[in-house]
């Protein structure tokens, strides 16, 4: 690669200083004059009709300014497809789970609003509910939406090659079910939103997100208001993790309630209220049939996944589709089938998670443990065997231009001594291997590309105006790093303004991994556009034609003699006094098959390049308490370019910690009859300081052929991985190969006990 | 409720506050002194997000009434760096990449400068073991545990 001052650098990122000094300001944070405060009412039944609601009283309360239902959004229903638009923001006549929105108001303060909500009388009629996949498969089961036979949500089916003729001339066939149950998001920030609404009816508003865009569109819908007066403000943004792409009820909810009071509104979710009403990872139930040939390499796959997607639709139809894609990915597969269903329950709503599917994740790769073990071929050998190469297309017909998959599994299964380990470690000491792929992107229709402008100032120093939103990964400094890059400039020279719908372009949003590629690609050729400019200028100046010259050091000089140059500062008044613009303008449009759709046709460049990555633990069992000790994990994931390599680092062990250490060992959500029993953080168990072993990162980079500078995304494929080894290295710690996850120390236990018993089958 | 006066000492500034007996340290800082730099994630004591100094020691501002702290010196965040001088914490946080999202960032920061305060030399179980009660849901906590590492052997100034 180039010689460059700023990519490739662990450069601090801009956006910290604010962050470390309590000044970085949050939506909670947010005050506004004469603001009020806004709760929501939510239903007590998992499943009822709503016969009325009474509000009289709780509007006639001192100090209410507004009480809102269904009324007042008109009904109307949302969805991200059209063929998914099955979620009023306020129900008119059903409720589906417990904590779904009723009713709302806005009032002087907090006491006064909850008093309110007191006031207002609901009358219910309670019907009956489900509250797991199997019992709403069963038929005669209650229908949660009356157009969904079955509660079937959304069916997925891939198949292609044959599989039946695959396992016929397999050597080892074997199938296996696998469970998991539903986890959470738990980030670190509740829920907030602020709303300001004034009679030249704009909407003003601030709320963590993960595409400013994503958010405006569907509220410009339910406010029936034009699109441009709908201003999603950029703000700090506390955690996403795939839980914030979509528009929520408490945008439209507060949004009304500032309408209908004409006073800025804040409503701030509790953390119980995050948990329960804002979306959950969802259940799942993945059979997975896979046959291979002497060598270990699969010749056929046949997976039914069943997945409970709660009340309403969601992401649903790229819920069911990511964890196969992103294994279709990972491994060739040749024969492949794959059934995918998401079914309606009476439980809060799913979406998409940073380490969505752990059940489907770790059955594939644990069966290929399994499998293993019945030839005599260790699992990383199983991985090399089967791992996908660059030039190759996915079974769903995706070109993959650049991967590491190979050089992942070799660099992680070097550093953490896998052959001096595998089947050498003493009893209760156990090694796994995980791998997966993300993409960078998915068609998205006309929001599928990216746009930035860059405008300098009489100095040289610029403004970059992006859509890109940075939900705490370090997106801002991306564009920022990207930007003064190209240009020649110190960060210090570059203003950015992002994430604000009236003054940025379109974008995707942070959303699939995109923005690094899609985003960051943008951002460069704006700041390319800008830089051909100056250089024409330069170049007149400097006699010496553009190719000659180079951009460095806030200066524009002839390569070949450095002393000649002339500063951008000064270039920039040449252009004012000519009266000639120096502005650039970029957009990119990933090339991915715009034909290809989730449930009518699952075939076609799926995203323009994919991330491979490769986990390995290592780990301690006590059989007396079950307890897991994690005594080191390696990670290994091929990037395309590392454009800050302390960023990704701390994307890889964040990954570990939420889909590993979390996603494996403590984190799952409790029930009864639909209510959530751990939505608080005493209950709810995300990894603690204590908790997190040793970790080796291995940045693999391939230089991708179309990513900025050759990057594509910075760690998924190592949150996506992280559960898988965690899981095989347990089970190879105590000889026992457990299927329900998350491997709780009770399931370890039984698991021994049994063994011990001689009553475990492999 | 009747409403009661107090004083409060808060990044060495006194401030006379009427309120009502049973509002938090954390609804006072954030609600009526726009200290908004304490974050509110749990609610019940268990993330560590509202982290405030009381005479030096990390506590949970959302667990305490304010009337509880009187005559006590209580730091925020606000209140660690000194005008344009950030506090080392904060500098190391900020060159060890430490910070991701930051929403747990305040709270983290303050519970580090007081162990380090306590503690000048902390070995990496101890840093782990005082920072076990911040959540922190994006870093893995190892750039964290990096950033007091780095202070723990160059000393405090």
């Amino acid at each position: 690669m180039g010689d460059f001052s700023l990519i490739g650098k662990s450069m601090k990122r801009i956006d910290t200083p604010l962050k470390a000094t309590g000044q970085a300001r949050f939506s909670s944070d947010l005050m506004l004059p004469r603001m009020l405060i806004g709760k929501v009412l939510r239903s007590p039944h998992a499943h009822a009709k709503i016969l009325e609601i009474d509000i009289s009283k709780a509007e006639k309360l001192q100090g209410v300014k507004a009480v809102i239902t269904a009324k007042d959004t008109c009904a109307d229903k949302w969805g991200v497809f059209r063929y998914t638009q099955d979620q009023q923001f306020l129900p008119t006549d059903k409720v589906r789970y417990v904590g779904e929105e009723v009713a709302a108001v806005a009032a002087v303060d907090e006491d006064t609003a909850i008093q309110a909500l007191k006031l207002i009388k609901v009358e219910y009629e309670e019907l009956p509910a489900v509250f797991d996949i199997k019992s709403a498969l069963e038929s005669g089961a209650p229908l949660i939406h009356q157009d969904h036979p079955g509660n079937i949500n959304i069916h997925v089916n891939i198949d292609v090659g044959d599989v039946v003729k695959g396992f016929g001339e397999s050597y080892c066939v074997r199938e296996d079910t696998f469970t998991a149950p539903e986890d959470s998001y738990f980030q670190g920030e509740p829920y907030a939103v602020v709303a300001q609404y004034d009679h030249t009816g704009s909407l003003e508003i601030w709320m963590p997100n993960a595409g400013p865009h994503l958010k405006a569109k569907p509220l410009s819908n339910v406010l029936k208001i034009p699109l441009n007066k709908v201003r999603v403000r950029k703000i700090a943004i506390g955690g996403a993790f795939g839980g914030r792409s979509e528009i929520s009820p408490a945008d439209v909810i507060c949004a009304f309630l500032a309408r209908k009071s004409q006073r800025p509104v804040k409503l701030v979710y509790t953390r119980e209220e995050n948990s329960i009403a804002t979306r959950q990872a969802h259940s799942m139930i993945a059979t997975i049939k896979t046959g291979v040939n002497k060598e270990g390499r699969v010749i056929s796959r046949d997976i039914t996944c069943h997945m409970d997607g709660g009340a309403y639709s969601s992401t649903g139809p790229i819920a069911v589709s990511v964890p196969f894609l992103c294994m279709e990915q990972a491994y060739q597969m040749e024969n492949v089938r794959y059934n995918g269903y998401r079914v309606f329950t009476n439980k809060p709503i799913r979406g998409m998670f940073r380490t969505h599917g752990r059940a489907f994740a770790c059955g594939v790769d644990l069966q290929l443990d399994m499998i293993g073990q019945e030839l005599g071929i260790n699992p990383l050998e199983m991985r090399l065997r089967n791992a996908r190469k660059v030039g190759e297309f996915t079974p769903t017909k995706s070109y993959v231009a650049s991967c590491g998959m190979t050089e992942t599994i070799l660099k992680a299964g070097e550093k953490a001594g896998w052959n001096e380990k595998w089947g050498k470690l003493p009893p209760y000491h156990g090694i796994g291997i995980g791998c997966n792929s993300v993409q960078t992107g998915f068609p998205m229709g006309i929001r599928g590309g990216s746009q930035a402008f860059i405008k300098f100032n009489e100095e040289g120093g610029i403004t970059v105006i992006t859509g890109i939103v940075d939900n705490g990964q370090g997106n801002d400094n991306m564009i920022v790093q990207i930007a003064a890059e190209e240009l020649g400039l110190g960060v210090c020279d570059v203003q950015l303004i992002n994430a604000d719908t009236e003054v940025t372009p379109s974008d995707p949003g942070s959303y699939s991994m995109c923005e690094t590629f899609i985003g960051g690609n943008a951002v460069r050729l704006a700041a390319q556009d800008a830089k051909n400019k100056l250089l024409k200028i330069a170049s007149e100046a400097l006699k010496a034609s553009p190719d000659e010259l180079t951009v460095k050091d806030r200066k524009i000089y002839i390569e070949k003699s450095p002393n000649k140059s002339i500063s951008l500062s000064k270039i920039i008044r040449i252009a004012l006094s000519r009266n000639e613009s120096i502005s650039g303008e970029g957009s990119y449009w990933p090339k991915v098959d715009s034909k290809r759709e989730w449930v009518e046709n699952p075939s076609g460049q799926l995203s323009e390049t994919f991330s491979f990555g490769t986990v390995i633990t290592e780990v301690k069992v006590d059989p007396e308490t079950g307890k897991v000790d994690v005594l080191e994990v390696t990670a290994a994931q091929d990037v395309g370019y590392a454009l800050n390599p302390k960023v990704i680092e701390g994307q890889f062990e964040g990954g570990i910690a939420m889909g590993g250490q979390g996603g494996m060992l403590s984190e799952y959500i409790l029930w009864y009859n639909g209510r959530v029993l751990n939505p608080d953080q005493l209950d709810y168990m995300v990894p603690l300081a204590i908790d997190m072993p040793r970790i080796n990162n291995i940045i693999v980079e391939t230089i991708d052929p179309n990513g900025p500078y050759g990057a594509k995304e910075a760690g998924m494929s190592i949150a996506m991985s992280a559960a898988q080894a965690y899981c095989g290295a347990i089970c190879n710690a105590i000889g026992v190969n457990i299927k329900e996850f998350p491997l709780t120390p009770d399931k370890i236990l039984n698991a021994i006990e049994k063994k011990v018993k001689g009553e475990q089958n492999p | 409720m009747k409403k009661i006066m107090l004083t409060l000492k808060i990044n060495g500034d006194k401030y006379e506050i009427i309120t009502y007996p049973n509002r938090t340290l954390l609804e006072i800082l954030r609600d009526d002194l726009l200290l908004t730099g304490t974050k509110e994630s749990c609610g019940e004591g268990a993330c560590g997000a509202c982290t405030v100094l009381l005479d030096g020691l990390p506590v949970r501002s959302c667990l305490l009434l304010a009337t509880e702290v009187k005559n006590k010196e209580i730091t925020t965040i606000e209140g660690l760096a000194k005008g344009e001088k950030l506090d080392p914490v904060q500098e190391s946080f900020i060159e060890h990449h430490a910070i991701q999202c930051g929403f747990c960032s305040p709270g983290m920061i303050l519970t580090a400068h007081s162990l380090l305060n306590h503690n000048p030399a902390p070995t990496e179980e101890e840093i782990r073991f005082a920072i076990s009660g911040n959540v922190c849901r994006c870093t893995g906590y190892a750039k964290i545990v990096e950033a007091v590492k780095a202070l723990s052997k160059r000393g405090r100034e």
